[in-house]
């Protein structure tokens, strides 16, 4: 993956503009954070500061893991019938588009397609579950 | 008269069945999910169990569930509503064998009009007219052809082996017939790995015509007939009756001929028989037999109570109606109050109801569970109430019915209730010229 430094410079730019001491910034399936926290515990001196800031960043942390998130309250089905094939299963691939799951609101079956190609690292919800608007349901490595 | 009823369902109608019930001093058993616990159909009956959870696998369908809840309360009948169990003849069965009153048809009878294709055989046999085509896939173009000319153009070609449009073709000339039925075959072949096609007349208007009958070993009686022929994707939005577009020469042929099915069938209880109507003539579609949503505009023209009908015949075996009884008067409309947004799709649009105020006024009925606070959860029917308007004709049915939706406040959830009033003051609508795929053809309604 190709990390975008630029950002990362916006990024810590805004970190002393409001001054901040930690910066999360998450796109699709990048996320970013910048930190400074542990230096300026360990040395408030604002010249120390000023070399930190110079250098700027003490953390860039790119999660690996993307969660995908359900778009719809309802009952969630890792398969189209009972004891069917999973949508997804835990270390197989899976590809953008594909469907991760389906979720039935009001008897309207919603088909959860995968933002992105992946490889199943993690299911968090059972078959037959209730789940709400924006909870994790799958997470991707 | 039973001692006590349990409703085998939840939402509107368990509360319309629990309302009859208690005017007629029968106590009356709630079963609900976990999830629907604080429902007013558990906070209005005499008793509620809890039967399950929120899938209704394990609640309202969960038969072994119910019929502890029935030993538990010592109920002596169950009234199933509509959808869940209602047309279940196992259910029925099982009841029937622990003598228990399933508020219905037999499980004999249930099974009979439930098997499609059985039904359209009987349907026949008493003389209702069905919908002609082939009996089952046909591979030869010459004996397609020799079909279509009895059935006569336009005919639609279907893939036996699926749906979703592929391998539907309409033919409208019979000059176009032989390309098209190859077509069809080798999409067919193409997408379900299977050329069988087969034939059935296609509909350019259609609107859907059903009969409300009230059967008993007496006699069989009918309750005129309901015009739902705004649908939208095959689920009915607005009922009312009497059709627009039916004259009294054919009412009564219609009448008379589902009378005559109903009676030689030997049904018990309540029941619809619905058509499909184009260019004067009706065809058999299929019986219902279960009470339905649309069942109040009958009610409000008729002044006959189907539900307390039903509890009559399913404990004495006999209707206390006559023909003669039965004189319907004005108009009634029926709109259904849907927890979506028609501007989506009619994507479902679950959550908790905030400010609630149902209108009410001359000749209006609300048939709801809502109330302010209610949480809508995703796990069932989107309906959450209907709104029935009675008018002394169409025309006043009509204002009376915008009037009451204009004051219908449901807060917190987007419904259907801007999509009625834009449909009841469509041209369209006013001069009943349209047919079952308006809906889904014109979607006017999304901007």
């Amino acid at each position: 993956m190709k990390i975008d430094k630029k950002l990362i410079k916006e990024l810590t730019d805004y970190l002393n503009e409001y001054g901040l001491t930690e910066l999360e910034y998450g796109d699709g399936n990048t996320k970013i954070k910048v930190s400074k926290l542990n230096s300026l515990i360990a040395s408030p001196d604002t010249k120390e500061t000023k070399t930190i800031s110079s250098s700027k960043i003490t953390e860039t942390q790119v999660e690996i893991g993307t969660k995908v998130t359900s778009p719809i309250v309802g009952t969630a089905y890792l398969s189209s019938e009972p004891g069917g094939k999973k949508f997804a299963e835990i270390g197989k691939k899976i590809k953008k588009g594909d469907t991760v799951m389906i979720v039935e609101a009001m008897k309207t079956m919603n088909h959860v397609p995968c933002p992105l190609d992946g490889v199943v690292k993690e299911i968090c919800v059972e078959d037959g579950s209730p789940i709400e608007f924006g909870q994790t349901i799958i997470i991707l490595e | 008269m039973f001692k006590k009823i349990l409703i085998a369902n939840r939402g509107e109608i368990a509360v319309r069945i629990i309302r009859a019930c208690k005017e007629w001093g029968i106590e009356t058993v709630a079963v609900h999910s976990n999830v629907d616990k604080d429902s007013m159909h558990v906070r209005l009956a005499d008793e509620s169990v809890c039967i399950g959870s929120h899938l209704p696998a394990n609640s309202y369908l969960n038969i072994p569930a119910l019929m502890s809840a029935i030993e538990l309360t010592k109920a002596e009948a169950v009234h199933p509503g509509y959808g869940f169990l209602s047309e279940n003849a196992n259910f029925a069965k099982i009841l029937e064998k622990n003598n228990i009153k399933f508020i219905g048809p037999s499980s004999k009878l249930i099974k009979m009009m439930g098997d499609k294709i059985q039904a359209k055989r009987i349907a026949k046999e008493y003389g209702l007219p069905i919908i002609e085509g082939s009996e089952g896939g046909v591979s030869d173009k010459i004996k397609a052809k020799q079909i279509c000319k009895q059935i006569g153009f336009p005919v639609l070609i279907k893939a036996s082996g699926g749906g979703g449009g592929k391998g539907m073709k309409i033919v409208h000339k019979e000059e176009s017939f032989d390309d098209l039925f190859s077509e069809a075959r080798s999409e067919a072949k193409k997408y379900f790995d299977n050329d069988e096609v087969y034939i059935e007349k296609y509909f350019q208007n259609p609107r859907h015509i059903e009969v409300q009958v009230l059967s008993g070993k007496n006699r069989t009686v009918h309750l005129h007939e309901r015009d739902c022929s705004v649908q939208r994707r095959h689920q009915k939005l607005i009922e009312e009756t009497p059709s627009p577009v039916l004259t009294n020469e054919i009412r009564k042929d219609l009448f008379e001929r589902t009378v005559n099915m109903v009676s030689k069938i030997g049904y018990e209880g309540a029941g619809t028989v619905e058509f499909i109507y184009e260019d004067k003539k009706f065809y058999f579609l299929e019986m219902n037999t279960r009470v339905q949503v649309e069942h109040p505009v009958t009610e409000m023209v008729t002044g006959i109570d189907i539900i307390k009908e039903q509890i009559h015949i399913a404990f004495t075996g006999e209707t206390a109606l006559k023909q003669s009884d039965i004189e319907p008067r004005g108009h009634a409309i029926e709109c259904r109050i849907n927890a979506e947004d028609p501007s989506k799709n009619f994507q479902p649009s679950p959550g908790t109801i905030g400010m609630c105020h149902q209108p009410s006024g001359f000749r209006t009925r609300v048939d709801g569970s809502i109330f302010q606070g209610y949480k809508i959860t995703p796990y069932y029917d989107s309906m959450v109430c209907k709104l029935i308007c009675h008018g002394r004709n169409r025309n006043e049915a009509i204002q009376r019915m915008l009037r009451s939706l204009d004051e219908f406040v449901i807060e917190g959830i987007t419904t259907t209730i801007n999509l009625q009033k834009k449909l009841l003051t469509h041209k369209k609508f006013i001069e009943s010229d349209f047919n079952v795929g308006w809906l889904d053809n014109d979607k006017f309604y999304t901007s």
